[in-house]
């Protein structure tokens, strides 16, 4: 493999960990010949990494107030075309002719709802927000997915340089790796029992979250450690071993 | 989040959510609003940078969706759906600002055209505010895809379902994204041609 074999097409694969086993090994091998395309990845799943640690802002409350005054005054939403059977089955003419009668009643039903609706009593009385188990269980599934993918990322990079981590640093390290795996083993197990238990829940993302948070750090450690900033990089190791 | 291809327990989840919104459920749109709403409002304040009003934003993205809730099939999950409108939306408002200023928008559908030069590199951490600040520089179309894929952590194909383009030119746009944020991060603002 050569540098320019290196395609945006395998580079983001291999950055999102997505890149066929035998094409990565050939990569691996040829990062480990090249510098400059070593460097290249490496930035660019710091860059990842560093994109999914992003902070998270919370929206204001008054943001929720207005908007719910705003739709308080909004007709309900039509139903249009939500209970249409499926036509996978019908002739073209006959579905565009569907399409033409649809397109019609759709352009027709807000002068219908506004006609004939009732005054909206849509979210002007203070409610608790109520959400069905599936959609908890959806959103659950995939925001772990989504700590798992990060801590994947991390991992990766992690992995790769730890070589050049002192001994008594990889030690401190595994040890704090260990005891997170362990809180999130034993979290996905009281999941499994109570898949709806908040508390486990909350247990299984701070563990996800301690770990990206760690992972993170070993990065800037061995990031200061070739800079040869030893001063950060003894800051850093203390921020570990805590 | 779902994905966009929502299995049959969450495609019934979604309809049955709608469907309380459009019977007057005074709760349905608040527990809608509660499920997206951070999510939403960090990636309406990322995509609109410094200049924008993310607060406004998020409410104009809340009222369009529940206007068009009518028109959700559950063809993708109910996430998916307002994603899609909710990017749509931001990339309107910065195609009219731009379009006020003068300037030309990329297009969400065209391949990697411009190259970036090789930077020196990196050789650290990335700090969250020159990568905040990149990010902002970037052209809207790959600003996006780079904002679902790398900080939302949706997949390329969800990424493509919500933007409208295909799963190779959102992973060309990721691409392109994290090049750029890289030469940016090198060298500085690396302005637009």
């Amino acid at each position: 493999m050569k540098c320019a074999d290196l395609q945006s097409d395998v580079l983001v694969d291999l950055v999102d960990g997505r890149l066929d086993p035998a094409v990565q090994r050939e990569v691996e091998r040829h990062l480990e010949a090249c510098p400059e395309c070593r460097a290249l990845v490496t930035d660019l799943r710091s860059i990842r990494a560093s994109a999914f640690m992003l902070d998270r802002r919370e929206p204001p409350m008054t943001t929720w107030i207005q908007l719910r005054d705003k739709i308080g005054a909004e007709p309900r939403p039509s139903a249009r075309v939500l209970m249409l059977p499926t036509r996978h089955n019908w002739p073209v003419w006959l579905g565009a002719a569907a399409a033409l009668i649809l397109a019609t009643v759709i352009g027709l039903l807000p002068l219908m709802n506004r006609n004939a609706a009732a005054p909206p009593s849509v979210v002007n009385e203070p409610a608790q927000p109520e959400v069905t188990v599936e959609s908890v269980a959806a959103e659950f599934e995939a925001a772990e997915q989504h700590y798992q993918k990060a801590i994947d990322d991390l991992q990766t990079i992690a992995n790769k340089d730890t070589g050049e981590l002192d001994p008594q640093v990889a030690a401190v390290l595994q040890k704090n790796l260990s005891v997170i795996d362990q809180a999130i083993s034993e979290s996905r197990a009281a999941l499994k029992t109570q898949p709806t238990n908040t508390n486990a829940q909350d247990g299984l993302f701070d563990a996800l979250r301690t770990k990206v948070a760690l992972l993170q750090q070993t990065v800037e450690l061995i990031n200061e450690m070739r800079k040869g900033n030893q001063a950060e990089a003894g800051r850093r190791f203390q921020t570990l071993s805590q | 989040m779902a994905p966009s291809n929502p299995s049959g327990d969450v495609r019934n989840a979604d309809l049955e959510l709608v469907g309380r919104i459009r019977s007057g459920d005074g709760s349905a749109f608040e527990a809608l609003y509660r499920q997206h709403a951070t999510r939403l409002y960090n990636l309406a304040s990322r995509m609109m940078g410094a200049k924008g009003d993310a607060d406004d934003l998020l409410q104009d993205i809340f009222l369009l969706a529940y206007r068009k809730l009518g028109s959700f099939r559950g063809e993708s999950s109910l996430g998916t759906w307002l994603y899609r409108l909710a990017m749509n939306h931001c990339l309107d408002v910065l195609r009219n600002r731009q379009t006020r200023m003068g300037q030309q928008t990329d297009s969400l559908d065209e391949p990697d055209a411009q190259p970036v030069a090789s930077p020196v590199p990196l050789v650290g951490a990335v700090s969250r505010i020159d990568l905040e600040r990149a990010i902002e520089s970037l052209p809207p179309a790959c600003r996006a895809a780079f904002l679902l894929h790398d900080v939302e952590g949706f997949g390329h194909q969800e990424v493509g379902t919500m933007l409208g383009i295909s799963e190779g030119t959102s992973k060309s746009q990721v691409h392109k994204a994290r090049m750029r944020i890289r030469s940016y991060l090198a060298h500085g603002l690396v302005k637009e041609s």
